[in-house]
């Protein structure tokens, strides 16, 4: 994103649209087991000092979304029989970070 | 208060099912989930279009939760467990709520819908049909329920648990990271509020910690005079919720209050304190 309005003034050009025009540090993406979609399950997100900031369940096609601020995140996935994975994420204002997480059972 | 006459575990809610005068209520703030699967036997509460007024920005009259709890098929008798999902943070909100209007037979699924997923238990997607009730609610009990200008009188004279992350505490978030991040007008806290996220009162899993990791986290860690009265609050109260049945319920604290106007009504006020960064 290049720069977004200040007030309510028009900018040259108009607001440029992109793939994340909100402004929001988005984090998203899927979780998989055996390279088949986790559809039961939970992504939690924890900041940089591994505290809880939000979770969500994982959607049918096993993804997720969290709107962050910009810095360092870490994802981390609960599913069922123990399966569990960390991934850790950097986030920028304007831009959406793609994740693909793969679990496997604790056994 | 022991811990037995407020919570339920999953084993407990599988033994149970289909007794009489026992119901169970999945309460959430998106029902699709209910819709795809819930407990057997379980009714639904939607916390948005059940539980909260569709115009005025309060929660529903006592004629309004008589009229919900008839439709349902409760009894003033039933014995109530509620779950749901996000951690049971809105069933936590209806545990508050029918407290308030003095339904005392009601109890958590300790871990709610989380716990009974990851443990793989069925759910079903049949929905129960209850025959109405005559439900007669009490006058709602203000002694659990905190305004703001109590809020506003209560900084530096009471304890005020700020339950939300630690980044919408300093200020860096406005809401929690799974919504889009516009609610209140200005970020950060009410002053000489501790944080306490609701999230250090539970396992990962959803259930609460126990008992003597709770004491120690409210009045060791975070400083929690439990000789005061306390307020507890957080975006629009449900995570509070949550934390108002640790403190109230759990521990038994006699005087807690749930704030639930929250952070979108404080950091929406004109001309109150606000504290930026980690606090004091």
């Amino acid at each position: 994103m290049t720069g977004e309005p200040q007030g309510c003034g028009a900018p040259a050009g108009g607001v440029a649209v992109t793939e994340n025009s909100s402004g929001e540090a988005i984090i998203e993406g899927r979780v998989t087991m055996d390279g088949s979609p986790v559809p039961v399950g939970y992504a939690r997100l924890l900041n940089d000092g591994g505290e809880f900031v939000a979770e969500v369940p994982l959607g049918e096609d096993g993804g997720f979304r969290f709107f962050a601020a910009p810095g360092s995140w870490t994802v981390r996935v609960l599913a069922p029989r123990g399966a569990r994975a960390d991934q850790t994420v950097s986030a920028d204002k304007g831009h959406t970070t793609k994740l693909e997480i793969s679990v496997s059972t604790a056994g | 208060m022991s811990r037995s006459d407020v919570l339920v575990d999953a084993d407990w809610v599988e033994g149970h099912l289909g007794d009489p005068g026992m119901v169970l209520v999945e309460v959430d703030e998106d029902t699709s989930a209910y819709d795809k699967g819930h407990i057997a036997s379980a009714v639904k509460i939607d916390w948005k279009k059940d539980l909260q007024d569709p115009v005025r920005r309060d929660f529903i009259d006592k004629h309004g939760f008589e009229e919900l709890m008839s439709a349902r098929g409760i009894s003033n008798d039933d014995l109530v467990i509620l779950y749901g999902g996000n951690n049971n943070w809105f069933a936590a909100y209806a545990y508050w709520y029918f407290r308030l209007y003095g339904h005392d037979k009601v109890k958590l699924l300790d871990g709610g819908r989380k716990k009974w997923e990851l443990d793989s238990r069925d759910l079903v997607t049949e929905v129960p049909e209850r025959p109405r009730t005559s439900y007669h609610a009490a006058d709602p009990d203000t002694s659990i329920r905190a305004f703001r200008d109590e809020v506003v009188a209560a900084i530096g004279q009471r304890n005020l648990v700020d339950v939300r992350s630690p980044d919408e505490f300093s200020g860096k978030l406005l809401a929690p990271a799974h919504l889009p991040q516009e609610q209140a007008q200005r970020a950060g806290h009410i002053p000489t509020a501790k944080n306490v996220p609701w999230s250090k009162a539970a396992n990962d899993d959803g259930t609460f910690k126990a008992d003597e990791d709770l004491r120690k986290l409210y009045a060791d860690e975070a400083g929690l005079d439990f000789s005061k009265d306390t307020i507890a609050y957080c975006r629009i109260g449900e995570r509070s919720a949550h934390t108002w049945f640790v403190l109230h319920e759990l521990l038994g604290q006699e005087h807690v209050k749930n704030y639930d106007g929250s952070w979108t009504e404080y950091g929406s006020l004109v001309g109150v304190p606000i504290e930026l960064g980690e606090g004091r």
